[in-house]
C-alpha cells in the first residue's frame, strides 16, 4: 500500500487511472483544475491522451468521441463549466455511452465565488440532460480517500450501466489534503473492495435492446460490426426513428436498468439513526461536520443521528422512513437536498441549515437541534423565519 | 438503386431521407463514388454525421460503424474517437453549412488547428432548410428566405469579398476544396485526394435545395431552373488548399509526443 499525502483532485486522477482512464479532456477552471494539471502530468506516462480542449463543450464531446472509440474518458470543471455540459451529457446519456464527469461545486450561481465550496448542482446534476425520460448516477465523496475510490466506482458502473457517471465533490473534497492510500497489487485492490471493468464491444445488431438489462456493452466504433449511435431515438439497430413505441422502449431502458439494479449504486452512511429523534442529513464535506455533531450531541445526551448520502441519484428515499424531526445541512441558502428529503420523509417534520462557502460548525448544529427538539422557531441572522 | 448505393449503403436506409429533385443525393453518392475509386473497405471507414438535411440523409447510412453528433459538436468528437482509432481507418464527417460554419465552428476551426485525421464533408444546402427555410452565412446576400422576407441584409460569409474557406485555411486545414454538386468527376477527385489526406480536409459541396432555397430565394420550384442558377454559382471553386504533409497529425504527433515523454522518464 502506497501512502501519500495529497488533495482530492489528485485522488480521483489516481482512481481514474486506476480504473483504465485514458484519455482526459478538460477547460481550466477553479476549483477542478489542478485535477486537469494532474492528468497531465500523469496520463502520457499510462500511454493516455490529456487534451486541453477548446470549451467545456468540446471537452466532453472529446471523451465521448474517445469513450465511442473504445477508450475510458474523464472530464472535470466546476459550476459555470458544468453547466456546458449539458449537450454531451445528454448524447452520452442518450447513445449509452461510458463516460465519467468530476463536478467541483463552488458558490453560485453563475461564476459566483471561485474558491470555496457550493452545493448548488444537486438538482442539475439529476436533470442536466434536456428532455427527461431518463435516470442518472451520482456520486457524492467526503474526503480525499473516498474520492479515489469513488472515482473508480464511477468508472466501473459507467461501463456496466453503459451510462455517463457524475462525480458530485465540492472545493472543500478536491483542494484539501489527507492521507490517501493507494493498492500496490491486485491483493491490495480487492481489499480495498476496488472493482473494474474492462470494455467491451458490442458485437450487434440490436445495439438498443428492449431490456432493464446492464452489462450490455455500448457501440464501439471501429469493429465493423454495423454499430450506430445517435441523439436520435434509435431503433434496435441504432437507426434514428420517430416512432412512439420505439422511444417508450428507449425510454424505458434508460430508466429502469439503472431503477432495477440500484444495489450496486445506493450508498449512504448512518450514524445512531435507531433511536434518534432528530436526523442530521448531509452529503460531501458537511456530513463531516455532521458525524462529528452526532457523536458530542450523543455525548451530550441528545437523541440525535445522522445519515450521509454517497450515492444521490437515484435518490434513495427508503432512508427516510424513520419518525424523526430530519435537519438536512448544506452548502447553499436556497435548500436543494431538502426538498428531496423532504418528499422521501413524507410525514416528519423536514428542516433546513444552509450556508454557502463556508461549514457551519459542530455547536451551530447542535444548538439547531435543540431548538428544534424544545419546538422553537428557527432563526439565525440571516435566516429568520423556518420555512422548511 | 445504383451499384454503388447497394454496396455501401444499408438497404432500409440507401433511399434516403431528401426531396424529390434535391441535390444531397447526388452529392452524399460523390463520397460514396470517392470511397470506391480509393478502395477503401468497408472496415477501415467510420463515418460520423450532424444534423439538418444532411445527418438526416446519412446518418446510418453507412453499412459499417457509424453515428450521429449534437450539433455543430461531431469535430470533437471526432477529435477523441481519433484517439481511439488505428492509424488506417478513416473518420468520414457529413455535415450542414449550418453545423460547420455557425454552431460549430470553434470546434471546427480548433479540428482544423490540430490537423486531426478527418474528412469534413460540407453538404452546402445554401440555408437551414430541415427547418423550413431560413438564412444562414453561406445564403447569397440579398436572398429572401423565410426569415428573411425582405432578403438577407447582414454580410455573410459567402460574399461581401469575405469566404468562411479562408477562416478555415488560417486555422490550418490542409486540404480545402469546394464544388458544386454539378461539377462532376472533379468532386469525386477532390474528395479521393481528401480522404487520402492523413490530416485535416475540408470539402465544401454546395447542392440545390429545390423546396426551399429554389421556392425563396429563386423564386421557381422548376428543377431545371434551380439547377442552371448552380452552374453560375459566384464563390471560387476547386481546390483551394492543397499543404497534405507539411504538418503532422495530430494522434500521430500525441503519440510521438507520449513517447518522448516515456523515454524522458526512462533517462531520468
Ligand atoms: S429541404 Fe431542401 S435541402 Fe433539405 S432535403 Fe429538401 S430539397 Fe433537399
Amino acid at each position: 500500500m502506497r501512502r501519500i499525502f495529497d488533495t482530492g483532485n489528485a485522488a480521483i486522477c489516481e482512481g481514474a487511472i486506476f480504473a483504465g482512464c485514458r484519455v482526459f479532456a478538460g477547460y481550466p477552471i477553479t476549483p477542478a483544475t489542478e485535477i486537469a494539471e494532474n492528468m497531465a502530468r500523469r496520463l502520457p506516462e499510462e500511454d493516455g491522451f490529456y487534451l486541453q480542449a477548446e470549451d467545456e463543450i468540446a471537452a466532453l464531446h472529446i471523451c465521448n468521441g474517445a469513450s465511442l472509440g473504445g477508450l475510458k474518458a474523464m472530464t472535470a470543471t466546476s459550476g459555470p463549466g458544468y453547466i456546458l455540459f449539458a449537450d454531451a451529457f445528454g448524447w452520452a446519456l442518450s447513445s449509452e455511452i461510458p463516460v465519467v464527469i468530476i463536478n467541483s461545486q463552488r458558490v453560485g450561481p453563475v461564476s459566483g465565488i471561485t474558491g470555496a465550496p457550493g452545493q448548488g448542482e444537486f438538482y442539475l446534476s439529476r436533470y442536466l440532460a434536456h428532455g427527461g425520460n431518463y435516470e442518472t448516477i451520482v456520486l457524492a465523496p467526503a474526503s480525499v480517500q473516498e474520492a479515489f475510490l469513488l472515482t473508480v466506482r464511477a468508472f466501473y458502473l459507467s461501463e456496466r450501466f453503459r451510462t455517463p457517471v457524475t462525480i458530485l465533490a465540492d472545493q472543500m473534497v478536491t483542494d484539501g489534503w489527507e492521507t490517501l492510500e493507494l493498492p500496490e497489487s491486485e491483493e491490495e485492490a480487492q481489499n480495498m473492495d476496488l472493482q473494474r471493468w474492462e470494455r467491451k464491444v458490442h458485437p450487434g445488431p440490436d445495439f438498443y435492446p428492449p431490456t432493464d438489462a446492464i452489462d450490455i456493452p455500448p457501440v464501439v466504433l471501429g469493429h465493423n460490426t454495423g454499430g450506430a449511435c445517435s441523439d436520435w431515438t434509435p431503433t434496435l439497430q441504432g437507426h434514428d426513428t420517430e416512432d412512439f413505441e420505439l422511444h417508450h422502449k428507449h425510454a424505458w431502458r434508460l430508466i429502469h436498468k439503472i431503477l432495477s439494479h440500484r444495489e450496486l449504486i445506493d450508498d449512504a452512511e448512518e450514524w445512531e439513526v435507531e433511536d434518534a429523534e432528530i436526523i442530521l442529513v448531509a452529503y460531501g464535506t458537511p456530513s463531516r461536520v455532521v458525524k462529528s455533531a452526532v457523536q458530542e450531541g450523543r455525548a451530550k445526551g441528545l437523541r440525535i443521528g445522522g445519515i450521509r448520502l454517497i450515492s444521490l441519484w437515484p435518490f434513495q428515499d427508503r432512508l427516510f422512513k424513520r419518525k424523526a424531526s430530519y435537519l438536512v445541512v448544506e452548502l447553499n441558502w436556497d435548500g436543494q437536498l431538502v426538498k428531496e428529503v423532504q418528499r422521501a420523509a413524507r410525514g416528519s417534520a423536514v428542516h433546513f441549515w444552509g450556508r454557502c462557502g463556508e461549514l457551519p460548525s459542530v455547536k451551530e448544529l447542535l444548538a439547531t437541534a435543540e431548538q428544534i427538539k424544545e419546538g422553537k422557531t428557527l432563526s439565525r441572522d440571516a435566516w429568520k423565519t423556518e420555512r422548511w | 438503386m445504383t451499384e454503388l448505393t447497394t454496396k455501401y449503403l444499408r438497404d432500409e436506409k440507401a433511399r434516403g431521407t431528401s426531396c424529390p429533385g434535391c441535390g444531397l443525393r447526388p452529392a452524399h453518392l460523390k463520397v460514396l463514388e470517392a470511397i470506391d475509386r480509393l478502395g477503401i473497405s468497408q472496415a477501415d471507414i467510420v463515418w460520423g454525421t450532424g444534423i439538418g438535411c444532411s445527418g438526416r440523409q446519412t446518418y446510418a447510412t453507412w453499412k459499417g460503424d457509424t453515428f450521429a453528433g449534437t450539433h455543430g459538436r461531431v469535430y470533437a468528437m471526432a477529435t477523441g474517437l481519433r484517439l481511439a482509432l488505428p492509424p488506417n481507418k478513416k473518420i468520414i464527417l457529413t455535415v450542414g453549412d449550418g453545423d460547420a460554419y455557425t454552431i460549430g465552428l470553434q470546434h471546427l476551426l480548433n479540428c482544423a488547428r490540430r490537423n486531426v485525421g478527418v474528412t469534413v464533408v460540407v453538404l452546402d444546402n445554401l440555408g437551414y432548410q430541415s427547418t423550413g427555410g431560413q438564412y444562414s452565412i453561406t445564403t447569397p446576400e440579398g436572398s429572401v428566405t423565410d426569415s428573411s422576407p425582405r432578403g438577407t441584409w447582414e454580410q455573410n460569409w459567402a460574399g461581401s469579398g469575405l469566404d468562411i474557406l479562408n477562416v478555415i485555411k488560417e486555422a490550418g486545414a490542409t486540404f480545402i476544396a469546394r464544388h458544386t454538386v454539378l461539377q462532376g468527376d472533379a468532386v469525386v477527385s477532390s474528395l479521393e485526394k481528401a480522404i487520402q489526406n492523413p490530416g485535416f480536409s475540408l470539402v465544401q459541396i454546395v447542392y440545390p435545395c429545390v423546396s426551399h432555397f429554389g421556392v425563396q430565394a429563386l423564386g421557381t420550384r422548376n428543377i431545371p431552373q434551380v439547377y442552371t442558377w448552380f452552374e453560375s454559382y459566384p464563390l471560387a471553386t476547386g481546390i483551394l488548399q492543397d499543404s497534405i504533409g507539411s504538418r503532422p497529425e495530430f494522434s500521430d504527433a500525441f503519440r510521438q509526443q507520449n513517447k518522448k515523454v516515456k523515454k524522458g522518464n526512462q533517462d531520468v
